[in-house]
């Protein structure tokens, strides 16, 4: 136990300590930062705070604009009130608006206010003088309360499954987006640890380290110390991303306040877990059989490229998964151990899939975990003292080798 | 007595019998040569004693037993296909494989910095392996190979990229090793270091036994009944008893005649007045043992 502990060790420092995985560790949120910080400065420039005219001639507006929630992105526009069309002119073409409007006298009858620009103004001007004329219609003659109640708040679609046990309303937005997140943080930490795996058993090959080790400890502790040790290794890395991430929920919580009521079941999570956990393993432990297969690293990074565009089915398919999340494409991924993770995470998010579906796609993974485990053992003990010259898959299956 | 023993062990891989029916043993306290030429098999024997292939038949016992993972804490191999983890720091490096090999902590630490001083590596622990010669490297693998003071070494060539003042300083620890009581087979094709240091030697040719025992057993079993001689005065054309004088630098190899005895030409020579500085029974190098036996056999094939 020992042994496997200090090989565990040697795994995850020898990378731990490496600049590369620094590197590669920083890339994702500093891809992330910069991309914001690119749209946010795109937007910053976009805004336009200059005030608004308007021409009230049925003299709605009586009371003055509030504004619910300012935003940083959506600040308040103030708005100013012109006698007539001539003055508003003026002022629209001096700079001193950007844009007004014209309440006309028939307006409780036509429902329709004219809007007067040299450049449109963006559409937040425009909601926000929605919300301006909806703070006063009560004003309006003749118009059922509950009419007016509708104007101002709008509509909420929320739905919800047959037995009531899920909602989801529409700005839950996030629930679909959390799976391709959640995803994509999956695959980048499965395919970094299974290649530092590879790289790590052809490298003890090509600098024939091995022949010492396995004379030290046996090939199963080896190949045992060598999967936890470098799945630790991107567990660290995924941790670090879902601190990045919950940092960045925290900051963007200030500037869109509906990030911050993000939140996922314990069921969701349980259930993500159950199928990560053993795509996990069954990915490392064949990224360990390539490494033990292969003579050099360059091959088996081809090989554990294979790997990576199968995991990304999922998403070349993400319209028609979600277009139809009990479709037949949908279901068939579902029962496919590589792409299994991925689109159960979405088909939850999207709708309520069968209990038996779900058992049966996470029996599926468990299983081939278990396969490509025994599959590992059988190609490392092999495969580990050849040099320069490959293993066929013929010889792990047929060969009699020593347990 | 023994503490390695091979009995009838066979392998093969594919259509090459890779060693055939050998059998030998090793013992407490010698250095014990294993040759032959390449592809003979010797890779291969110590692979299947130190547990990495199993024989298709036959037995080994290593330490009174057949091996186990417990064993191989009590085994220093220094394999001819030659490595150390070339990225991280030669301390680290040597750490981590000592651990390997079941070593407290605090004792690696010792032992490290014991040897490091004594191979001349002390200031260079914290350069990474692969900004060390290659000398420097070897030198490295032989501390894995003994910092666990292991009962049984198996060395292959450990005196390649060495130079002469380590070569020397390596056959030393060898000797040391040995008086210790360890057990130390040694793989090389550098027939001198075999006569300087093995006590006794196996040679395989084409995985089977071809000689077995101890240096002198063998060499006076392909001792000629040749005699050198170093005359201070010139030699008679003709001695009674000898077929043939060939003369080499200055001695004189005598080639007897069938039914002449070494004794008897002594006394000749010395009858006919020759004075003599040097009067000996020619041994034959193990080198001429080695290419003799091995071409009589067909020659050798290669890797």
């Amino acid at each position: 136990m020992t042994k496997i502990w200090q090989i565990i060790k040697h795994e995850y420092l020898r990378h731990v300590l490496e600049k590369k995985f620094l590197i590669s560790l920083l890339s994702l949120p500093i891809m992330v930062v910069v991309m914001f910080g690119v749209a946010i400065i795109v937007i910053l420039f976009s805004i336009d705070d200059t005030p608004v005219g308007y021409i009230d001639q049925p003299g709605i507006l009586t009371q003055a604009y509030e504004r619910e929630q300012d935003s940083f992105f959506n600040p308040k526009i103030d708005f100013l009130s012109y006698e007539d069309k001539a003055q508003a002119q003026t002022a629209l073409e001096s700079e001193e608006i950007q844009a007004y409007y014209i309440i006309p006298e028939n307006y409780s009858s036509t429902l329709l206010v004219e809007l007067y620009y040299l450049d449109e103004p963006d559409s937040d001007v425009q909601s926000q003088f929605d919300q301006y004329m909806r703070q006063n219609l009560d004003t309006l003659q003749g118009l059922d309360p509950q009419v007016i109640n509708r104007l101002e708040n709008g509509t909420q679609i929320t739905i919800a499954d047959l037995d009531g046990e899920r909602e989801m309303g529409q700005d839950q937005w996030y629930l679909v987006f959390t799976p391709f997140v959640l995803g994509l943080m999956f695959f980048f930490v499965v395919m970094t640890s299974g290649g530092y795996l590879s790289q790590a058993v052809v490298e003890e090959k090509e600098n024939r380290t091995m022949e010492i080790v396995i004379t030290s400890v046996s090939p199963n502790q080896l190949m045992t110390g060598k999967i936890i040790g470098n799945i630790a290794l991107g567990l660290t890395q995924l941790l670090a991303w879902l601190l990045f991430g919950w940092i960045g929920i925290k900051v963007a919580g200030r500037v869109w306040p509906v990030v911050q009521d993000f939140s996922l079941s314990t069921e969701y999570i349980l259930i993500a877990l159950l199928a990560m956990v053993p795509a996990f393993l069954m990915v490392a432990a064949l990224m360990a059989a390539i490494g033990a297969t292969m003579t050099e690293t360059s091959e088996s990074q081809q090989i554990s490229g294979l790997f990576s565009i199968t995991m990304m089915i999922p998403y070349y398919l993400a319209s028609p998964i979600m277009m139809n999340p009990s479709g037949a494409i949908a279901t068939a991924l579902t029962f496919f151990p590589f792409t299994a993770p991925i689109t159960i995470m979405l088909r939850m998010a999207l709708t309520v899939m069968p209990q038996w579906q779900l058992i049966l796609a996470i029996g599926i993974i468990w299983l081939f975990a278990i396969f490509a485990i025994w599959f590992a053992g059988r190609a490392f003990r092999m495969g580990m003292l050849r040099y320069g010259k490959k293993l066929s898959l013929k010889e792990i299956f047929r060969k009699e080798i020593r347990a | 007595m023994s503490i390695i023993n091979v009995l009838n062990i066979s392998k093969q891989f594919g259509e090459v019998q890779a060693v055939d029916n050998l059998s030998f043993d090793v013992r407490p306290g010698e250095i014990f040569g294993l040759l032959g030429p390449n592809g003979a098999g010797k890779t291969t024997s110590i692979r299947m004693i130190l547990d990495i292939f199993e024989p298709d038949s036959g037995e080994i016992s290593v330490l009174n037993g057949p091996m186990t993972e417990e064993k191989k804490n009590h085994i220093g191999y220094l394999p001819e296909e030659r490595g150390l983890y070339q990225d991280i720091p030669l301390e680290r490096c040597l750490t981590f494989l000592a651990s390997l090999k079941g070593m407290e902590p605090k004792d690696i630490h010792s032992q490290m910095t014991d040897y490091l001083k004594r191979f001349e590596l002390y200031e260079y622990r914290g350069k990474k392996v692969k900004e060390l010669s290659k000398g420097m490297q070897q030198k490295a693998q032989l501390i894995s190979t003994l910092i666990h003071d292991p009962e049984i070494v198996i060395i292959d060539e450990p005196f390649t990229s060495l130079d002469p003042v380590n070569t020397e300083m390596v056959k030393d620890m060898l000797e040391m090793k040995r008086d210790e009581g360890k057990a130390i087979i040694m793989s090389t094709h550098q027939m001198n270091q075999v006569e300087e240091l093995c006590d006794r030697i196996l040679l395989i040719d084409h995985g089977k036994r071809v000689l077995y025992g101890t240096l002198g057993e063998i060499q006076n079993q392909f001792s000629s009944k040749d005699i050198m001689v170093t005359p201070l005065t010139e030699l008679p054309d003709a001695i009674d008893g000898v077929r043939e004088i060939k003369k080499l630098n200055g001695r004189f190899r005598l080639i007897l005649a069938e039914d002449a005895a070494p004794n008897q030409i002594l006394k000749n020579l010395i009858n006919q007045g020759v004075e003599l500085t040097e009067f000996e029974i020619a041994v034959p190098p193990l080198n001429e043992i080695f290419i003799q036996v091995v071409q009589k056999k067909g020659g050798a094939d290669n890797d």
